[in-house]
This record gives C-alpha cells, sequence and structure tokens, in this order.
C-alpha cells in the first residue's frame, strides 16, 4: 500500500471529522466479517476471518511439551504471527518481520497474561497432564493473507475462533506418573475436550486521526494515523491487554477515554461474533 | 475485490440469479468463453495463427488463460479478463505518480509497467508556453508530486511495452476532493465520454479506463475548475472548504455502488452506477450496508431479472 496524495489525506479526514469515511461507515462501524472455522485439517483448531479486504488464518496446535519453568501445574501458550508476501510485495524477504514481531508482541500481551501465568486467555492449568514433567503446549500460528487494515482486531477474532475450534486430544498415562522414570502416553485422537474460551479476548484498536478516534481502520486511513490504541476486553467487560502504536503522544485523559469507548463497543460486538463463531462451528466442513 | 461472505440462503440465491445470467446470455457464452485447458475450435484444414493466450498441445490448440476467445481471420488468441490494463491510444485514465525525475514524471496506471508523462506533454498553469529551460525542470514539483492523483490521456504506446501520457488539456490534471475506487479494467468499456458530471448530484465521475475510478464533488463554476485544473500546486488543498455531509454522502453511495457492481463483475458505466445508486436508495439501504451480502445479492437478482425481460 502507497501512500496518499495531499488531496486524499484532506479527504478522508474530513469524513473522520464529518462520522462519514470513505466506505460509508461512520466512526464506530466495523466492516462485515466472516469467519470460518477448521480450515486446516492438520492443526488441533483453526480459524480464518475476513474483516473487508483483511483476511488472516490462525492454527493452534496442541503438542506435548515441558511445564514453563517453575510453574509446574501449567500448560504452555505461545504466539507467532507471519505476514505473507502475497499481502503485500513489502513483505516479500524479511520485509514483514517488523510487522509480524508487533502483531506478534500485541497478542501476546494481550493473551498470554503475566509472567507467573496467571490472566491468560486460557486458564493455563487446564493444560496439565503429569505436573512438573509434561504439559499442553498451544502453538497459536496466525498468518496474515491479506492486509486491507486493522490486522491485530482480525488476528484476534481469529485467534478467538481457532481456540474454539480446538480439540485437546484425550491422553492416558500408561506409566511413570509418579517417581523418576519418564511417563508414558496413550493420545487418543478420536475423543477430544473442548477448551474454555469463556475469558478469550477480543482486540478493539481505536486508530486516531485528526482530533477524532474509530474503529476498524482500513488501510487507507492507517497511513494517516498519528496513534492507535489497541485494548483487549474479554467477554465480561475486563480489560485484558493495552497497546500503544503509532508515534504520536496522547493525553491520558484521551487515552482512558479510549479504553471505556473500546469496552462499550466490546460489550455489544462480542455476542454478536459469538454467535457468529458459533454458527461458524455448526457448519459441517465435509458437507 | 472479492464479494462478501454469504450465508446458504444468500449462497443459493446468488446461484440462481447467476444461472439466470448465464441463460439471459444465451448460447454464445459457453463457445466464447475459455478456461485454463480449454480447446478452442479452430479449423484445422484452413489453419490458424496461434496468437496471444494459446497453446497448440497433440494436434489440439488449448487456452493457456481463462477468458474470451477473439479471432481476427486466422488469428486466434485469447483474451484474459482479469489481468493488468492493455492501454490503447486515447484512453482516458486516472493514475498515482509515483516518481519525479529528470523531464518526466512517473505513473501507475495498473499497467505492466509506469506511464511515463513528459514535462513537455502537460498543459502549464496558466497556459503559459514552455521555455526549455533547466529551471522549468526544477519546478515539476509545483505541477505533480509524488503519490498525486492525476486523470489523464494515453498519447501513445511504444513498443516496449512502455506508454506516453498527456495531459494537454483543461481536463486533465491533478485530481482532488473526492475518493478513488479500483476495479478491474476489464468492468470499464471504452466510451465517447469518460468524464461525467452527474449535475443533480453535485458530483462529478472520472472512469478511468485502466479500472481506477474517481468520484468527486463537482467543481464550482466554469470550466476553469474543472476536476484538476491548473489550481495544481499541493498547496492548493490546504485551507479548501469542506465538503458538505450531503455531497460526501452521495460520493460515499456512488463509490459503494462501484464497489458492488466491481464484486458482481458487472460493466461498470454511468448508466450502471446510477441504477445501482437509485436502487440503493430504493430499497432504503443506508450507505455503510451497500457492501452488506444482502445488497449485493438483492443487486445481482434485480440485474439477472433486468436481462431476462429483454
Amino acid at each position: 500500500m502507497g501512500a496518499l496524495s495531499a488531496a486524499e489525506v484532506s479527504y478522508i479526514e474530513g469524513g473522520i471529522a464529518q462520522n462519514l469515511r470513505s466506505d460509508g461507515r461512520g466512526r464506530l462501524d466495523f466492516r462485515n466479517i466472516s469467519i470460518v472455522t477448521g480450515v486446516i485439517p492438520q492443526a488441533s483448531g483453526s480459524a480464518r476471518c475476513k474483516v473487508g479486504g483483511t483476511d488472516v488464518m490462525v492454527s493452534v496446535k496442541a503438542e506435548l511439551g515441558s511445564p514453563p519453568k517453575g510453574r509446574p501445574t501449567h500448560g504452555g501458550m505461545m504466539i507467532k504471527i507471519e505476514c505473507s508476501p502475497t499481502a503485500a510485495p513489502e513483505f516479500e524477504g524479511r520485509g514483514g518481520e517488523e510487522l509480524s514481531l508487533e502483531l506478534t508482541r500485541g497478542l501476546e500481551r494481550s493473551f498470554l497474561g503475566g509472567p507467573n501465568g496467571s490472566g491468560a486467555a486460557i486458564d493455563l492449568s487446564s493444560l496439565r497432564i503429569v505436573d512438573g514433567k509434561t504439559c499442553w503446549v498451544l502453538c497459536i500460528d496466525g498468518l496474515v493473507l491479506s492486509s486491507d487494515g486493522n490486522l491485530l482486531d482480525a488476528l484476534s477474532i481469529a485467534i478467538k475462533a481457532a481456540l474454539t475450534n480446538t480439540g485437546l486430544p484425550k491422553v492416558e498415562i500408561v506409566a511413570g506418573e509418579t517417581g523418576d522414570e519418564d511417563p508414558e502416553f496413550e493420545v487418543d485422537d478420536e475423543e477430544s475436550s473442548q477448551l474454555d474460551i469463556s475469558n478469550v479476548p477480543i482486540i478493539i484498536t481505536l486508530t486516531k486521526v485528526g482530533k477524532h478516534y474509530f474503529v476498524d481502520a482500513t488501510a487507507e486511513e492507517e497511513l494517516q494515523m498519528k496513534s492507535a490504541v489497541s485494548v483487549a476486553v474479554n467477554r465480561k467487560g475486563v480489560i485484558c491487554g493495552v497497546t500503544k502504536r503509532g508515534g504520536d503522544g496522547l493525553d491520558p485523559s484521551v487515552i482512558i477515554d479510549m479504553i471505556s469507548v473500546a469496552q462499550q463497543i466490546a460489550l455489544t460486538y462480542i455476542p454478536a461474533l459469538d454467535l457468529q463463531i458459533a454458527a461458524a462451528e455448526s457448519v459441517d466442513p465435509d458437507s | 475485490m472479492s464479494g462478501p461472505h454469504l450465508d446458504a440462503d444468500h449462497e443459493l440465491r446468488i446461484a440462481k440469479a447467476q444461472r439466470l445470467l448465464r441463460d439471459a446470455a444465451g448460447g454464445m457464452h459457453s463457445r466464447a468463453f475459455v478456461n485454463v485447458g480449454d480447446v478452442i475450435p479452430v479449423d484445422h484444414e484452413a489453419g490458424y495463427l496461434r496468437g496471444h493466450g494459446t497453446q497448440p498441445v497433440k494436434e489440439e490448440l488449448l487456452a493457456t488463460v481463462c477468458g474470451v476467445v477473439e479471432r481476427v481471420n486466422k488469428l486466434v488468441s485469447v483474451r484474459p479478463l482479469r489481468a493488468r490494463y492493455n492501454a490503447e491510444t486515447g484512453d482516458v485514465v486516472v493514475g498515482r505518480v509515483t516518481e519525479v525525475g529528470g523531464n518526466r514524471w512517473k505513473v501507475d496506471v495498473n499497467s505492466r509497467k509506469d506511464a511515463e508523462l513528459l514535462l513537455a506533454a502537460v498543459n502549464l498553469p496558466g497556459g503559459i508556453q514552455r521555455r526549455r529551460t533547466a529551471i522549468d525542470e526544477l519546478n515539476m514539483r509545483d505541477l505533480y508530486v509524488e503519490n498525486d492523483l492525476i486523470s489523464a490521456e494515453v498519447q501513445s504506446l511504444h513498443q516496449d511495452g512502455s506508454l506516453h501520457l498527456h495531459t494537454r488539456s483543461l481536463k486533465y490534471g491533478k485530481l482532488r476532493n473526492g475518493q478513488l475506487v479500483r476495479v478491474a479494467p476489464y468492468l470499464i468499456k471504452r466510451l465517447k465520454q469518460h468524464f461525467h458530471q452527474l449535475k443533480d448530484l453535485g458530483v462529478d465521475l472520472i472512469l478511468g479506463c485502466n479500472g481506477f475510478i474517481w468520484i468527486s464533488a463537482a467543481s464550482p463554476g466554469n470550466k476553469d475548475n474543472l476536476p484538476g485544473s491548473v489550481a495544481t500546486s499541493a498547496s492548493a488543498v490546504v485551507g479548501e472548504s469542506p465538503l458538505q455531509f450531503e455531497v460526501r454522502e452521495r460520493i460515499c453511495r456512488l463509490a459503494n455502488s462501484v464497489r458492488v457492481l466491481g464484486a458482481l463483475g458487472l460493466l461498470i458505466s454511468p448508466d450502471s452506477i446510477m441504477q445501482t445508486y437509485e436502487a440503493s436508495l430504493l430499497w432504503e439501504v443506508p450507505v455503510k450496508d451497500m457492501l452488506s451480502a444482502d445488497f449485493y445479492v438483492k443487486l445481482a437478482e434485480k440485474e439477472a431479472e433486468q436481462r431476462m425481460k429483454r
């Protein structure tokens, strides 16, 4: 996405000020969202989410691993986002690394909880198998297929949908639950259990252009972004993470204002999203 | 641009509309249109010349691209539908300046190569004659700078695929007070007129043959102020009076009409845009809901119905 001419910049800024953006949306309107789940058969759970022209895919792979140091009763979770060169020519080679890293950081901040694992999107103790020895590690991999702004929000929705879609295989411990020897398992892929996703947040990014801020920015609008605040909110309306992007400074009162607006939006937006995810889940991928 | 996400009910309705559209097109549709690998029927006895988009495989001529079969005497070729812009002399195009240097601007017009706009091929502000001096070349940024959107006409095509533009008329030049919508170039047919003034709406429309469509507020007053007239310096944008809300709403509605037509793959002409615009008003669709699945499907059904009547 290249830059815009001075005339376009003033047109878009005028539209945001008048609460009528280039595609007819108001400042607090989202673009149409489509969610498809179960798109990658090899993964434990996956989802593809399109927000307007933005297209992202997320897979969740559950692997057997060892618990993090100092937290023997916890499982692990990691997030990695990649920007595909199909999304934009700039992403070719190492070009997308900076953006990938920024997105990964933003999501980690919102989904992984504190250093002791509390406050994570998924209750990490539900991933334990043998304390101190073995647990589930959820590898969340995101891929940006097409970029038309608002990547972080789209990725958070896709992660939520992919986690909903995830089934953990049933594990039976054959030997070595206690004692020093290494434990042995039988993994039964036929039977699987769902994760508790009631605390998984979604991210609402408010982008500020001029005096106003708005949700779901397109790539064109993001080009003029002075600053943006991404707020992760879960179903209860609790703030799980805040990320500020863009170089321009923000007054603390504005930030507080933006956070409360994001919270309000999320409270009405999340139930609608949950319905859409449930609808996507009910579609049989084989039919 | 791809269409919106459709649920099962919409899926059914759109499939039905597409079937109707196909029937309305008649039998010629199946013969003229080929996919990659389809056999193109040719007269082997009289002989033929194979053109672009074809490849002979074991006595048969196969298509290598999806598109429309074109025959000129013995030459058989396939014109791809989804391709970059193929310029022709005299086309009106909308493009974005990518580079300023030497005595020319480079302009991205969605073609295989950036087009060139020579300093000698533009009207200087005030219509003064250009004296070929170095100062002239140093002042090129007063006219167009990088990322500026301009309208221009294709002056000439060259052997190596490059093309030259000119803006030697008052109607060409820098664009402002509006928005750009991109569609596939094949959706825009070459017409006598590519500049349209929708008088009742107070909106100007430029249908670039390269698939770039510029929709802007009508420029006030007389010819001097046609879109992209001589007041072209970057500073002219600053301090401009803001657009009226009603005009902006109409621009957005028109822009979304174009987007929906583009997503449906329907031809884009002033008529089709206005019909879509009026349909959206008739059905009382808010501007922001024009990109929804519902409007998309409804429009396809309307189009199918219309073609069946013909």
